[in-house]
């Protein structure tokens, strides 16, 4: 049994010996490619070619010698070392103050392809196709497709109630009707700290405030038409704000205010919510 | 017409308050100006992207809060206060953009 451990333990020690050979004789062949595309500059646009080069001949030779002494590739793992190396070397070391440009990101992208080409690949074949259906509307197609039939699946099998679809239309906000609404009111509205000429009773601060609940579907046939409507509900919410902030100065016997301010922000658990509050000084005007 | 934030008119006479009057326009989620501003981000800088539509929500919200000031028969617009609240969104980048001020009617 222990003669058994002695054995496997050597074979092992063996193993990481001769792919430590393999990853070093890559490496070491990779340093030299590169010290020769730098020697000879051999360079696009000042950006030596070296740093593609580089990475790709030392995880070749290194499983070209894998293959010979282990039997099997160990992983390209030198391609990494140099590009570690290379890019330390030529970004950092080198060129500090390399600038932002078209050429830079591409080659950071060919470098990145050459070390990590499965990871890469997927994020152009996704990244790059996402982005294209996306403008083609065909990801907000399909997502939405799949949000109605489960919300289907979920209505009528888990929750048991009727699905209804429901179309989403945009109301258009009345400005005409809405500035009626608040400037008919009997109350004045000031925004300004002062009111020239005429005698003023202070009743002291108000504040009133409307929370909005936010839609809380993930997945919307039309992201326009929820800002339009947020929008509205947002109008509406602070016309409401106004009206509940002049009743409560009107039931103190004031019939104004001044220095009005309108806030509006988050609340709730993740922001949920929208905040709309209206404040400022509670007055008597002559 | 005359849009202030101050709380007068510089030598010219007040002669009715008008009511208040208000304007809102909201920037949303729009792929292009995301992605560049977010390009901006890491290399530091400024987003002319961003700018420019904000300056169009701004635009758009000041000349709601004049058409309402001109309906209601003012001249001039006192106290004007111009926020900028972020609401959330897909990237936080829901934004309100809201003009308010005093209409008033000057001789």
């Amino acid at each position: 049994m222990n003669n058994m451990n002695f054995r496997e333990r050597e074979v092992k020690i063996t193993y990481i010996k001769e792919a430590l050979i393999c990853i070093a004789f890559g490496t070491a062949i990779g340093l030299g490619v590169y010290g020769i595309f730098l020697r000879l500059h051999i360079a696009i646009f000042g950006w030596n070619l070296g740093l593609i080069f580089a990475p790709l001949i030392a995880g070749y030779a290194e499983t070209y010698l894998a293959n010979k002494i282990i039997g099997s590739d160990i992983g390209a793992i030198s391609a990494y070392i140099l590009f570690i190396d290379t890019t330390f070397y030529s970004f950092i070391l080198k060129n500090p103050t390399l600038g932002v440009n078209i050429i830079t990101f591409g080659s950071i992208a060919i470098i990145l392809q050459a070390a990590f080409p499965t990871l890469v690949n997927y994020i152009l074949l996704v990244g790059g196709l996402g982005i294209v259906s996306y403008f083609l509307g065909i990801f907000k197609r399909v997502t939405t497709y799949i949000y109605v039939k489960f919300e289907y699946i979920y209505y009528k099998h888990i929750i048991k109630e009727p699905y209804e679809v429901v179309i989403e239309t945009v109301k258009i906000f009345d400005e005409n009707e809405s500035n009626k609404r608040i400037n008919d009111l009997d109350f004045f509205f000031i925004t300004s700290t002062d009111v020239t000429d005429k005698p003023i009773t202070n009743l002291g601060q108000f504040h009133a405030t409307v929370i909005l609940e936010k839609d809380k579907r993930l997945v919307h046939a039309d992201q326009k038409k929820v800002e339009d409507t947020t929008l509205y509900l947002l109008k509406e919410a602070k016309d409401d704000c106004l009206i509940k902030l002049a009743e409560t100065i009107k039931s103190s016997g004031g019939n104004g205010i001044m220095d009005l301010e309108i806030e509006y922000g988050l609340i709730g658990l993740g922001g949920d919510s929208y905040r709309i509050s209206t404040m400022g000084m509670g007055i008597y005007l002559e | 017409m005359i849009l202030t934030s101050a709380n007068t008119l510089e030598s010219r006479e007040i002669i009715d308050y008008k009511g208040l009057v208000t304007g809102e326009s909201l920037i949303g989620s729009n792929i292009y100006k995301d992605f560049f501003s977010g390009v901006r981000d890491v290399v530091v800088g400024r987003t002319s992207q961003y700018e420019v539509e904000l300056e169009k929500a701004r635009n758009a919200a000041l000349k709601i809060m004049e058409e309402k000031a001109e309906n209601l028969g003012a001249n001039a617009i006192i106290g004007l206060k111009i926020s900028y609240d972020n609401l959330g969104g897909t990237m936080g980048n829901t934004i309100l953009v809201t003009a308010y001020g005093t209409a008033v009617k000057y001789e």
